[in-house]
């Protein structure tokens, strides 16, 4: 259980909390508001100056010696930010976590708010150039998001029932994209993505300047060493190289330390050798988020 | 390694240039670490808030480029030169 969970959740996983999707919980903190002002500007979040810095050229400002530190406490703060009035302009606390595919079902089943939508992904748009349907938001961020014609696709429906908005998941996840929960603000969870990496912006602080924008998910990856055929298949799908074939013993081997635990890898497996354990269960990486 | 440098000639290229953003994105969609954001343009004030039109791009994670020169050679307008 990673401290999220000891801070916001109740006993269990902090996105299991169907409180932190209630629309009575936008009401209380005036989301509609904060999260149209915010998603109007959203491309403008990573280049607008804030107390004066902007986050252009940010792996090199973090790398200056007295500056970048007090620069790296300035974003964690504000990342994991849990005060009442954030300001739209900032991410502030904006955080998430990668969860597997059955997590980010029964989300979807129980706990979403509707109306569901899924939109174009706007890391994929503001740092690809592409529009790529696959962001799935439900409850007041939906309603803001229909007013914004860049983000609505046009060729296919974006209101999305329940079941669809599963079957989608499924079909990101065996097409190898990584599913993640996000509090937007804090405590409020309003969007189920699925990101890439380099494309999706918080992948880029966590993996590049070690930002803890995303945790990883509460569950690791388990390699069943006699099932594995050395077949490669699940190389390709790990964003994160954690899998590696080693020809002299036939099989893959799994870096523990890059696993994320989004079990990505399974969907490519045909021999049953991969599955996710809960991360606490394995005892040298309980608590590594 | 030094500082990568990227250089974007707005006069060439963003709302000020001949070339849209939204329609060219080339250098994006070359770009293998994903160095350029494309965003809004903040210095308009008289904007449309839901659909803006003003937009350009920015070499925003200079860190991570790996000199691989893609973007210069893509550019129709010749607007990226990079320097370290």
């Amino acid at each position: 259980m990673c401290k999220w969970c000891m801070k916001h959740g109740i006993g269990q996983k902090w996105y299991m909390n169907a409180k932190n999707y209630s629309n009575q919980l936008a009401d209380e903190h005036n989301l509609q508001e904060y999260l149209t002002e915010q998603w109007m500007n959203f491309e403008a979040v990573y280049i607008r100056k804030i107390a004066g810095l902007s986050s252009k050229g940010l792996g090199y400002k973090l790398q200056m010696p007295v500056i970048g530190k007090v620069l790296r406490w300035a974003v964690e703060r504000m990342i994991h930010g849990t005060i009442r009035h954030p300001n739209p302009i900032r991410a502030d606390g904006h955080i998430g976590q990668v969860i597997p595919m059955e997590d980010a079902q029964i989300i979807l089943s129980e706990l979403a708010a509707e109306p569901i939508v899924e939109t174009y992904c706007m890391c994929r748009k503001m740092q690809r150039g592409v529009n790529y349907q696959c962001c799935i938001n439900f409850g007041v961020l939906s309603e803001v998001l229909e007013k914004l014609p860049r983000f609505i696709p046009k060729e296919r429906a974006h209101r999305i029932s329940r079941e669809e908005a599963m079957e989608r998941i499924e079909q990101h996840n065996k097409n190898g994209l990584v599913s993640t929960v996000w509090y937007q603000p804090y405590p409020y969870i309003n969007a189920i993505c699925n990101c890439e990496s380099p494309e999706c912006g918080a992948l880029r602080l966590r993996n590049d300047f070690d930002l803890m924008i995303m945790s990883k998910a509460e569950y690791i990856i388990d390699l069943d060493q006699d099932k594995c055929q050395g077949c490669k298949e699940c190389v390709a799908m790990c964003q994160w190289n954690a899998i590696r074939y080693i020809p002299s013993i036939k099989r893959v081997i799994i870096d523990y330390n890059k696993c994320f635990g989004c079990g990505v890898c399974r969907h490519a497996c045909k021999h049953d050798a991969l599955k996710l354990i809960p991360r606490k269960e394995f005892h040298g990486f309980n608590g590594h988020f | 390694m030094g500082k990568t440098k990227i250089k974007i000639d707005y006069s060439k290229c963003g709302p000020d240039g001949n070339v849209d953003p939204r329609d060219c994105a080339k250098c994006l969609n070359v770009c293998d670490p994903c160095v350029f954001l494309r965003h809004e343009d903040l210095k308009y004030k008289e904007k449309n808030i839901y659909d803006p039109q003003h937009w350009k791009i920015t070499a925003i994670w200079p860190s991570v480029c790996t000199r691989c020169y893609k973007c210069v050679e893509t550019c129709p307008e010749n607007a990226i030169s990079i320097k370290w």
